[in-house]
């Protein structure tokens, strides 16, 4: 992930104006999910923040939302120092930041092995000091599925130390390492839709910021979704259920069109649970003569930073699919997606590969095939586990 | 008191077959160089239609031995005849333990007088090191192990970079980059060749019936060889090939990477073992897959199972030539391609979506193989066993499921047999494993290599068979 450390006299005025998010209660040792729009309410992107002291923050996620904030921190007129630690593709040496996810139902109990104390009481988001081997390390409390877990970072020296710490008091506990590929479906679990295509594309009023980007910026395009017109793939912050982080107490870009979009219908975020069948025919299509489907990498099986698939219902467009993969947990195959006003349990159809075939590297000779699949809630687990497993 | 040889290692465990079947060590990993540059599909098809430029810098051992002794050393542990072994050629070696079973193989280049390298798996290296130190021989000795499996953003280096050019195209694209014709000297034989200035040793090789070659030199040119390459190759359709389609490359070739060293019983290696780490590759190994013999020695396998008997030559003294000689050929199992059956594959795949049912092991692609070394077993119609299937996955080019097995000699091509996929009683504690059934898989009896004749001659076969079974 890409980091931007802001401080400086301005530098909340500076986050403030471009968050959709209340600063209300946003003291020092406290993260949120900070979402930013352009002026016309579409979503930019989303990263966590942190408030690190006073005047000192960590923006860190994709790239999308960070560029926009360092954009504005470097064209603006307030008071504000960034300073950029790109991703381990980008950047050269080692990162400023260690930065490790303690996640699953023993993630307390291993805490309070590693500091020899019950845990603090924190709040979702909220941030403590935890001492391990020696060291203070930064907590932010997070949490997967309902469990209580916690972010760890510091300096990257120290991490080291700190993660022959963590997986020595975690052995009893059956605290295990995830790999880049168990990791990259975490978020198919719960709900978080990771990179949106940045509305930034289109408007006029963003002309200089998109002259001040780099080209790499542009990103990659995938899936079954085809319009000639990008604004279409854009969404609102609506749209990706961040309703409940819109708040109205200040003033920010994009406060005026979201007023708007905030009275008028929007999509709803779901999972879409493939159908099993249809899932075996894409896997089994790359052992029969004639083109296969699109290849189904598992466990994720997104093949572009922007993966959009068109999702139908009765030949009907009805919504747009993003992220897709494989959950071992619930034995499903499922995409993150966003659809108009479709019940749980609808069924609806999600068109798998491109039709043409694009010109990215990682895009195979493919034919385009339909996938049924089955609404449900996002996140899933929880409701996979109470309930979808009973009535299936 | 922590083991500190194999020996004290088998003596701790109790079970050998039990201690490997459990290993913790994880998927046998090729390391350093990107999974995927495109993708392993395109990758694959770059091989049979366009050329490939293959990155073997990292997943070998290169063991080099030079000195008055060195070939004295290399005929004495080697199955293979000496006789005609001249500078700037190499050889594919084959070294057995005093029972006759392979320990490994790999190739062996013979780079100026009294020096040679030996590049492959650590298995046969660590036998020519072990013998290199015991037996008196005036040589020395240079362990350049392989790259480390995880180097989690450590810088890694080699000794030499090595790639390979392969492809219907690749003897263009060398042409290219020695700026005239060059001539195509024997399979096996070495050379020379000037690239982006800097001057690289050669070793003429092929797939597929299309010649290629081998190159090496010191790591630290490793990028601008890679560059001129791929910069010359471009226009050849040239694909740099990623770790995930390299090491599927052999379901193709024929050539079994991964049979278990024959050197965990028996008094005349426990000397070995002795000196063997707790930490070497034969203590660490982890062996995958459904044939389970409470009895290590059936894991072995002599050099006529892995195809190998022509290389076997009873005109030198070598271990395991006693062994050897009371091997009646005839009776020995024989190395073959099984053709996976598309529908049973499929099962495989969609079982992982099946909520009801622990389903089956894990079939990851294009390499299935999920231990060190992979012993599935094939059985015939009525369940008797008639082989071993030890190296699985699938190839975009052929558009199937294949392994790599050794079957009894009555076992004829086109014969339908049955693959156990699947580890039994739920599965071993390996960490590539989760509790899962076995399944039988039908596959077809093919030949290794299968890419040459299969297409042409089996394919009617393989329907007829198909059809057959439904």
């Amino acid at each position: 992930m890409t980091d931007l450390f802001l401080s400086g006299p301005g530098a909340e005025e500076l986050l403030h104006g471009l968050a959709v998010n209340s600063f209300a209660n946003f003291h020092v040792d406290r993260a949120k999910q900070f979402i930013a729009v352009n002026p016309s309410g579409q979503l930019v992107g989303d990263a966590i923040l942190a408030r690190l002291d006073e005047q000192s923050f960590n923006l860190v996620g994709h790239p999308m939302a960070i560029d926009w904030v360092q954009y504005h921190a470097e064209s603006g007129e307030l008071d504000v120092d960034v300073s950029r630690d790109g991703n381990s593709i980008v950047r050269a040496g080692d990162p400023r930041l260690f930065r490790y996810e303690l996640q699953g139902p023993t993630a307390l109990a291993i805490v309070e092995k590693l500091t020899g104390a019950p845990v603090p009481q924190l709040g979702f988001f909220h941030m403590g000091r935890f001492p391990i081997a020696g060291m203070q390390v930064r907590a932010i409390r997070h949490g997967m599925a309902g469990q209580p877990g916690y972010e760890l970072f510091g300096p990257w020296a120290e991490g080291g130390r700190v993660r022959d710490a963590l997986l020595l008091a975690g052995e009893e506990f059956g605290l295990t390492q995830v790999g880049a590929k168990g990791y990259s479906t975490a978020n198919l679990e719960s709900g978080w839709v990771p990179s949106p295509v940045p509305a930034i594309f289109k408007d006029e009023r963003l002309r200089a910021y998109r002259e001040w980007l780099p080209a790499s910026a542009a990103g990659s395009l995938g899936g079954s979704f085809d319009s000639e017109d990008i604004e279409d793939y854009f969404l609102t912050p609506y749209d990706l259920g961040y309703g409940r982080s819109v708040a109205f107490d200040h003033d920010f870009v994009g406060r005026d069109a979201l007023e708007i979009l905030s009275r008028s219908p929007s999509r709803r975020k779901v999972t879409l649970v493939w159908n099993p069948d249809d899932v075996q025919d894409v896997m089994g299509s790359i052992l029969r003569p004639g083109l296969p489907a699109k290849y189904i990498e598992l466990p994720k099986a997104r093949y572009a930073l922007f993966q959009v698939d068109r999702v139908l219902q009765d030949g009907r467009t009805v919504g747009q699919s993003f992220d897709c993969g494989y959950i071992a947990n619930e034995h499903s195959f499922v995409s993150l997606a966003a659809v108009d006003g479709l019940e749980d349990g609808a069924e609806v159809t999600v068109l798998w590969g491109e039709e043409p075939n694009s010109a990215k590297l990682q895009v195979e000779p493919h034919r385009q095939v339909p996938i049924r699949a089955t609404v449900a809630p996002a996140p899933f687990v929880q409701y996979a586990r109470e309930s979808y497993r009973a009535t299936h | 008191m922590a083991p500190k040889s194999l020996q004290e290692v088998l003596d701790a465990a109790g079970n050998t077959v039990d201690l490997l079947r459990n290993s913790q060590l994880g998927t046998y990993i090729y390391p350093v160089v990107p999974a995927e540059f495109t993708n392993w599909r395109r990758e694959q098809r770059a091989w049979r239609e366009t050329a490939v430029l293959y990155d073997q810098s990292h997943h070998m051992v290169n063991f080099f031995v030079k000195g008055p002794d060195a070939l004295k050393l290399l005929s004495d542990t080697g199955i293979n005849s000496f006789a005609n072994f001249p500078v700037n050629t190499a050889k594919q070696f084959v070294p057995t333990a005093s029972n006759g079973g392979v320990i490994g193989d790999g190739i062996l280049f013979h780079l100026e007088e009294q020096e040679f390298v030996y590049v492959g798996r650590a298995p046969a290296a660590n036998w020519l090191q072990f013998h290199a130190e015991t037996g008196g021989y005036d040589v020395e000795c240079t362990y350049d192990d392989r790259s480390p499996s995880r180097p989690y953003g450590e810088a890694v280096t080699r000794k030499y970079f090595r790639f390979q050019i392969q492809g219907p195209s690749a003897w263009q694209i060398i042409e290219k980059l020695n700026g005239r014709t060059l001539e195509q000297v024997k399979f096996f034989h070495m050379g020379h060749l000037t690239i982006a200035g800097e001057q690289v040793r050669t070793l003429r090789h092929g797939m597929a019936g299309a010649p290629g070659l081998e190159i090496w030199g010191p790591y630290s040119q490793h990028g601008k060889i890679r560059d001129a390459v791929l910069q010359a190759g471009a226009e050849f359709g040239i694909e740099p090939c990623g770790s995930r389609a390299y090491s599927s490359n052999t379901l193709e070739s024929g050539w079994i990477p991964s049979p278990l060293p024959a050197i965990y019983s028996g008094d005349a290696e426990r000397a070995y073992r002795e000196w063997l780490p707790a930490t070497s590759y034969e203590a660490v190994n982890a062996l995958a897959g459904s044939f389970v013999s409470t009895n290590i020695d059936d894991y072995y396998l002599t050099p006529w199972e892995l195809g190998y008997g022509s290389f076997v030559k009873f005109d030198h003294d070598f271990i395991g030539r006693d062994a050897l000689q009371q091997i009646d050929p005839a009776t020995q199992r024989k190395k073959v391609t099984l053709a996976w059956n598309d529908e049973d594959l499929a099962r495989i795949w969609a079982s992982f979506l099946d909520r009801d049912t622990p389903g089956y092991q894990f079939f990851d692609i294009p390499n299935a193989n999920y231990g060190s070394s992979n012993y599935d077993s094939v059985v015939d119609a009525g369940g008797t066993g008639v082989g071993l299937s030890l190296f699985t996955g699938v190839t975009a080019n052929e558009r199937r499921g294949l392994s790599l097995a050794t079957v009894d000699p009555n076992v004829e091509l086109g014969t339908e047999v049955r693959v156990i996929w699947g580890e039994p009683d739920g599965g071993s504690r390996k960490t590539t494993v989760e509790p899962h059934e076995q399944i039988s898989v039908r596959a077809v009896v093919s030949p290794a290599p299968y890419a040459v004749t299969a297409r042409t001659e089996y394919h009617g076969g393989w329907r007829t068979a198909a059809a057959g079974a439904r």
